[in-house]
């Protein structure tokens, strides 16, 4: 899901959805809108304390 | 003397659906079908069919490097495509205020800084290539 930030886009706060050929990736290289998807979190375990 | 013409007093723009309307201030929009040549020893006059459809879009904006302005729309699109729609005034879309979608056009280049000293900076874009549709009923 996407949010826009921009006014130029629509009003701030509300979902984006994008439509045919729009180039979501500038849009967020912008600043024009965010994404709400939670990051994965690292698959790499750290390294077990030594007791 | 024209029946009817035009003067664009408040056309609309978008690129990649960010309204750049109130930062532009030049639009030509060419719609371009390539013509191929099939004459043959029959013709007496040279003949031409289409071939690939060639389209562009060039736009004057005033430079902006605020948040979500001019620059921050743009910066990002070079060596990629998006989409770009244009009205010929704000009106609602119609037979007489028909809307252009290029979708997939090309933009190669782009100047960031193009300013000359006591003058407000302007960049010159050019959309290429791309699928051109005409609407002129509000989409459902």
């Amino acid at each position: 899901m996407y949010t826009i930030i921009s006014p130029r886009l629509g009003t701030p706060g509300d979902e984006f959805i994008p439509q045919e050929g729009v180039n979501i990736d500038a849009l967020l290289d912008g600043g024009l809108i965010s994404t709400d998807s939670v990051k994965k979190s690292s698959k790499v375990k750290s390294e077990p304390k030594e007791q | 003397m024209a029946i009817s013409s035009t003067y664009l007093s408040n056309p609309t723009i978008s690129i990649n659906n960010v309204d750049l309307t109130d930062q532009c201030t030049s639009a030509v929009l060419n719609y371009v079908a390539e013509q191929l040549e099939n004459t043959t020893f029959s013709n007496t006059s040279r003949s031409f069919t289409s071939g690939l459809f060639s389209n562009t879009v060039t736009v004057t904006l005033y430079q902006s490097y605020a948040a979500t302005e001019t620059e921050a729309s743009i910066f990002s699109l070079v060596g990629d495509n998006c989409a770009i729609v244009l009205k010929p005034s704000s009106a609602v879309i119609s037979a007489t205020n028909p809307q252009y979608t290029l979708t997939g056009a090309y933009l190669s280049a782009h100047t960031p800084i193009n300013a000359s000293l006591g003058e407000l900076s302007t960049i010159d874009l050019t959309f290429s290539g791309g699928v051109l549709a005409k609407i002129v009923t509000p989409p459902a």
